[in-house]
């Protein structure tokens, strides 16, 4: 039998301290959010609701000046609420004091909050009911629609023919995105990059740059490689392909982070390099979800296709746009309908292709 | 001496102690069975013998050389003569079984053929030398998840011994069996132990099971070995000390 050896490990430090460090982030966290919370109302109220609103400027002053001392006042509100642990964010971040100041200071600014929100939505917006109800509106709408319900089928095949270029937008820009969205995806999996520092700087920047990426809609992108390539199908494609890259990257990573620790483990154990286990352990459970997400982007990316035409990506969508520009809307609502025929037609087939690989 | 463990101590980043000085050796052909109760760091010694988790302090010496420094190919190299079983057998369900059992050969495998998965006849061969070993050549064709619960963790151990290993670890590897497959499922450690001459470390929960295979245990309780010494001297006293006054001995067969 073994005696306990005396070693300077002591568990219960170690999970105190890291209590500590916890609450003090919590903090810092707590102050940073209570000046936005403050330096936003200010804002808000100032600019939205006195200037817009009650003053009905149309211009509105701006002074850099102002707004530091502005800022300067949300600092230190904002700090000192914070500070005394009876604002909001404590409250949000668990660290606030428990009494009724604390709990009627957060109802109350939380309904301000919410209150000065929606107005000021409501002013930005300029919800105009009388708009929506004006005779020569409705008169306007009823001419619209009338002509898109008898859609002009004399341009049938021309608009076949934008349609048939659209899928294989999609397609193409579905199909080039596999591998790179493959390889980048491993690298953006947290439990294969987290064990070492260098590869963990990997992921981290990597995921930074996908977000970015796939945080710019694909109509941008068309307009950026429209600019770059020339307006067209090839600028309409790039701009699906890079922004089918960023986001199937991180649905692919994604599937990576919830296989199954328990294979990886065993092959691991046998000696196997990281490549071996990747390709032995990790591939063979990703390759249906992977195949299933890639099916549905094809899909999606149909739909998007459309809308990048509207911007001179070519195929129906910039059908759609010319005769929108030349108010022929018979011929309009024609392409409408077929863009709503084939957007329900590939919903249906890439569902069923879906079921069929689970 | 084929393994040397040293004052090993693990502390989980929760804070928890599993492992509080654990000291003891291995010689060559043993079949050492580890017991103790749930949560006792039985699993937890394992992991750390081949490590698939990083000890916080001690030593394992491996073949007298200490492994629990070592990085890299080298780590690598030791991993590939130490097989482990799991409890839930961690196949890759949607391959085949001959599949499976020839990831175990990976290690010495080239990784570009590898992934191409062009191997050798010579490895086909030691494949389903493997296979006959646990009596299941007729299956090696079929997906891993088609297998019962037995036939699936003989095929965990067909994959294991690809590996050639010097030492096979086993972490409760009947636990999700019923007690007749139990039984067969551990014969085949039994066999493997005593012909091939493969030193054996094995989690276990049945007295039974652990009497009738062991030739040597261990007992854990709260991350102390408490106990070391024949199966059969594991008598009504030492028993209730390992496993609580409450507890009653179940028999298997
Ligand atoms: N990954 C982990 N992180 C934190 N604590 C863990 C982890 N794995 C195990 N533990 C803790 O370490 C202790 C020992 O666990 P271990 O799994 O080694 O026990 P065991 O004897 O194998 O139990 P069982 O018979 O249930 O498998 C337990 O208290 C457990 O909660
Ligand atoms: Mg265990």
């Amino acid at each position: 039998m073994i005696k306990e050896p005396e070693l300077e490990i002591h568990p219960q430090n170690f999970i105190e301290e890291n209590k500590k460090r916890e609450h003090k982030y919590n903090l810092y966290k707590a102050i940073l959010l209570d000046i936005f919370f403050v330096f936003y109302s200010i804002l808000v109220v100032q600019r939205a609701i006195y200037y817009k609103f009650f003053l009905d400027l149309r211009e509105l002053p701006f002074s850099w000046n102002e707004i530091i001392l502005l800022f300067i006042i949300s600092v230190i509100i904002g700090a000192s609420w914070a500070i005394s642990r009876t604002s909001l964010s404590c409250k949000l971040f668990g660290i606030a004091k428990e009494n009724k100041t604390t709990k009627w200071s957060v109802e109350i600014f939380a309904w301000f909050l919410f209150d000065i929100t929606f107005i000021a939505g409501w002013v930005v917006t300029k919800i105009s009911i009388v708009g929506l109800f004006s005779s020569e509106g409705l008169q306007g709408a009823e001419r619209l629609f009338s002509a898109l319900f008898h859609p002009q089928f004399g341009i049938f095949d021309d608009a076949l023919f934008a349609m048939i270029e659209t899928i294989y937008i999609a397609l193409i820009a579905t199909l080039i995105s596999i591998p790179p969205t493959l390889l980048i995806s491993f690298f953006t999996a947290r439990n294969l990059m987290k064990e070492n520092k260098i590869t963990f700087a990997v992921y981290y920047v990597l995921r930074i740059i996908l977000n970015f990426v796939r945080s710019i809609e694909p109509l941008i992108w068309a307009i950026i490689f429209s600019v770059w390539v020339g307006i067209g199908p090839f600028a309409g494609m790039i701009a699906l392909l890079v922004h089918t890259i960023a986001s199937n990257a991180k649905l692919y990573s994604e599937a990576i982070e919830s296989i199954e620790e328990g294979p990886v483990e065993a092959i691991s154990a046998t000696g196997a390099n990281k490549v071996q286990v990747v390709w032995h352990a990790v591939v063979p459970q990703i390759v249906l979800p992977f195949l299933s997400f890639t099916i549905y982007r094809w899909d999606i990316n149909v739909r998007m296709a459309t809308i990048i035409g509207l911007v001179g990506g070519g195929g129906i969508g910039t059908m759609l746009m010319q005769y929108q520009g030349l108010a022929r809307w018979r011929e309009v609502g024609l392409i409408i309908l077929m863009i709503a025929f084939v957007v329900w037609v590939m919903d249906y087939i890439s569902a069923k292709i879906r079921e069929a690989i689970y | 001496m084929l393994l040397k463990v040293k004052n090993l101590h693990k502390i989980y980043k929760s804070g928890t102690h599993a492992l509080k000085g654990v000291s003891f050796e291995v010689e060559e052909g043993e079949f050492l069975v580890v017991i103790g109760l749930s949560g006792s760091g039985k699993s937890t010694l394992l992991r750390c013998i081949n490590r698939l988790i990083e000890p916080t302090s001690g030593i394992v010496e491996f073949q007298g050389k200490d492994i629990t420094h070592i990085k890299g190919e080298e780590l690598r190299l030791a991993k590939m003569k130490i097989g482990m079983v799991f409890q839930q057998f961690n196949l890759i369900k949607r391959k085949s079984v001959l599949s499976n059992v020839i990831n175990g050969k990976l290690g010495s495998l080239g990784t570009f053929e590898s992934i191409l998965e062009k191997y050798s006849d010579d490895v086909y061969q030691e494949a389903y030398r493997c296979l006959d070993t646990v009596g299941i050549t007729d299956k090696a064709k079929i997906r891993a998840d088609a297998l019962s619960g037995g036939q699936q963790q003989r095929v965990a151990i067909a994959r294991s011994l690809m590996q050639n290993p010097k030492l096979l670890l086993a972490d409760e590897p009947v636990a999700s069996l019923d007690p007749a497959t139990s039984n067969s499922v551990m014969q085949y450690f039994e066999k493997i132990n005593k012909d091939l001459g493969t030193t054996v470390i094995c989690n276990l929960h049945f007295l039974s099971l652990v009497r009738r295979y062991a030739t040597r245990v261990i007992a854990l309780r709260a991350g102390e070995i408490i106990y070391e010494g024949a199966p059969r001297d594991i008598d009504e006293n030492w028993f209730k000390t390992i496993y609580g006054e409450e507890a009653e001995e179940v028999e298997i067969r």
